[in-house]
């Protein structure tokens, strides 16, 4: 996921260098209040060690090896404050001495692994902790830490990497950087996220997590989740980021109509002809007398909604039954 | 008595396993520890420019190649790089071409479906900017110490404390890093044939290499403590410059207005 210089367009760099600034000032901040001085060191320790776990190579089935980017195991381990800091001088060292991603693209990368990534994962972790209390419950919290943040990552930067095209055009309307849209830049790089990066990323999370929490437990981060202020937003980026789907031409893969599958296939499955027309509330995400725009805005936020809905009224259950446990 | 099961020879013969996962982790750690170790004291030419003066030129360099959009200045700075490259020692000439032409290529390959529907200048455009910039950041990591670059990193207003934290993980990812290679040939040596735990002994030594850091973490701060470390660290920038530097400063200025002309 390192994205290298040329990529992407130098404002598109410059953007996501500014809007790193205030994150790693705030970070600087909360670390510097929330660790004591004894546990400064501790800050280029972990960065060496985030360093060194890009370096362990993982098995992967059919017989290649492939390797993890750690930036959840460090959040959930040392806060997501000290992780911003941790990932961000691992993703510095690897521009600046080894060629690894680029110099103008730190802020880029960044982005994706040290903020959005640690902080997803974090959230994710406390939230899912809450939900089931047990035993278990820790380890699908950090498998769900590791799979969904590394995934939510590189969507930013398939995204980032997707709307070059369409932003950056020369005279004749070619591409000038990275040339293919959100349609082909979001399966390319989704689809082994998915299927292959995201699950790794999960299972070294929770083994080295629970490894941990049985060889020495007292130095796991304990810092409470006071404010999700942070989950908010990131999740208020996504959603505003959703009409982006409206530049890609061609509609989401594996959610075509039927007109489309004829397009694709030929012709259409005999199942599929009067098939599965459900009726949602909000067609293709639209309200009708909004513009198409906000439509999309407005559908994601009902949908972020209807799930926090859900996980509270989950929490509240769950916090029933403990009581009646108790 | 000895019984007799262990006076017959055994023919234990372990399946062979495919994936040398052990061997590869072990292998790519060795290679960063061994680029960071690596003496960087010749008296050529190139290892004596003010480290400041090459860092900070080199980025301008990047940012004028990454804005660029004229074959020619870009083939001039082909040219610039090819000089560079042959000023640097015999062995290293060799690790650094491979690192800076692998990348690149694949990124050729990749835009092949782009050039088909006509996008060819600047996919080759691309294509160049991409060599020039990761040969750029090697051959600065492989002719400067890496304590002047972070130190050099001050004249680009980044703090202290940064500066600092990253001094702190260059030292640390090679003492972790032996540390793990012991870890792995420890599995390594236990480990027989097919192993069907693979994960669990790897999230196990990651595991084990965190709390080690962190052990690591709390020695180094009583061992600052016990020299009299109160917290501050403060970098100086080194600008004396030699007549060698003044040679170098020209031609970057030279090549940045060769950047304003095309």
């Amino acid at each position: 996921m390192h994205i290298p210089d040329n990529y992407l367009s130098p404002s598109t760099c410059a953007t996501f260098g500014v809007a790193m600034l205030p994150i790693w000032r705030r970070a600087s901040l909360t670390v510097k209040a929330e660790i004591t001085r004894q546990k400064m060191p501790l800050l280029g320790v972990a960065a060496a060690f985030s360093f060194l776990i890009m370096m362990f190579n993982v098995p992967l089935p059919g017989g290649t090896t492939g390797h993890a980017i750690g930036g959840a195991l460090i959040a959930i381990l040392l806060g997501p404050y000290s992780a911003v800091f941790a990932v961000t001088i691992a993703l510095a060292i690897q521009a600046l001495f080894f060629g690894d991603g680029g110099i103008l693209a730190l802020g880029v990368n960044c982005f994706n692994m040290a903020f959005i990534m640690p902080f997803t994962a974090f959230y994710l972790f406390k939230l899912t902790k809450k939900l089931f209390k047990n035993q278990k419950g820790e380890y699908i919290a950090s498998f769900l830490g590791g799979y969904i943040s590394v995934n939510v990552a590189a969507l930013f930067a398939a995204v980032e990497f997707g709307v070059q095209p369409l932003l950056f055009k020369d005279v004749s309307g070619l591409p000038l950087y990275s040339p293919y849209g959100l349609a082909v830049s979001i399966p390319a790089m989704m689809i082994p996220h998915l299927l292959v990066v995201g699950i790794l990323e999960g299972i070294i999370t929770v083994g080295a997590y629970s490894y941990i929490k049985k060889a020495s437990p007292d130095v796991i981060y304990k810092g409470k989740v006071s404010k999700m202020k942070y989950f908010y937003i990131i999740m208020g980026i996504l959603i505003l980021a959703t009409p982006l789907g409206l530049l890609a031409n061609g509609t989401a893969w594996g959610e075509w109509g039927s007109e489309e599958i004829k397009n694709l296939l030929g012709f259409v499955p005999k199942g599929l002809e009067k098939g599965f027309q459900y009726n949602s509330p909000f067609k293709d995400y639209s309200f009708g007398f909004l513009n198409e725009y906000f439509g999309y805005i407005l559908s994601a936020l009902v949908g972020v909604i209807i799930i926090l809905i859900i996980f509270k009224v989950l929490g509240k259950i769950n916090l029933k039954r403990n009581i009646k446990g108790d | 008595m000895v019984p007799e099961w262990l006076l017959v020879k055994d023919n234990y013969i372990p399946k062979e396993e495919k994936n040398l996962y052990i061997e590869k982790s072990i292998f790519s750690l060795i290679k960063i520890i061994s680029i960071i170790r690596q003496n960087k004291n010749q008296d050529k030419l190139v290892y004596s420019i003010n480290p400041t003066l090459k860092v900070v030129s080199i980025i301008v360099m990047i940012l004028c190649v990454s804005i660029s959009r004229s074959f020619i200045y870009l083939f001039i700075i082909d040219i610039y790089m090819l000089i560079n490259f042959f000023l640097m020692e015999k062995k290293l000439r060799k690790r650094v071409l491979l690192k800076s032409f692998i990348f690149p290529l694949v990124t050729l390959i990749a835009l092949i479906p782009s050039m088909l529907y006509g996008n060819i200048y600047n996919s080759l455009l691309i294509f160049q900017k991409l060599i020039i910039t990761i040969l750029l950041m090697n051959l600065l990591s492989h002719n400067t110490k890496w304590s002047e670059i972070s130190k050099s990193l001050k004249f680009l207003f980044i703090p202290d404390m940064f500066i600092w934290i990253m001094d702190i993980t260059i030292k640390y990812i090679v003492l972790l890093g032996e540390h793990s290679i012991n870890l792995l040939f420890a599995l390594k040596l236990r480990s027989i044939g097919i192993t069907s735990n693979k994960y669990n002994s790897l999230t196990g030594i990651m595991g084990n290499l965190f709390i080690k850091s962190y052990k690591m973490s709390e020695e180094m701060f009583h061992a600052m403590e016990c020299r009299g470390f109160i917290g501050e660290y403060t970098t100086k920038v080194n600008l004396k410059l030699k007549k060698m530097d003044y040679a170098y400063l020209a031609i970057n200025i030279l090549l940045v207005s060769l950047f304003i002309y095309f």
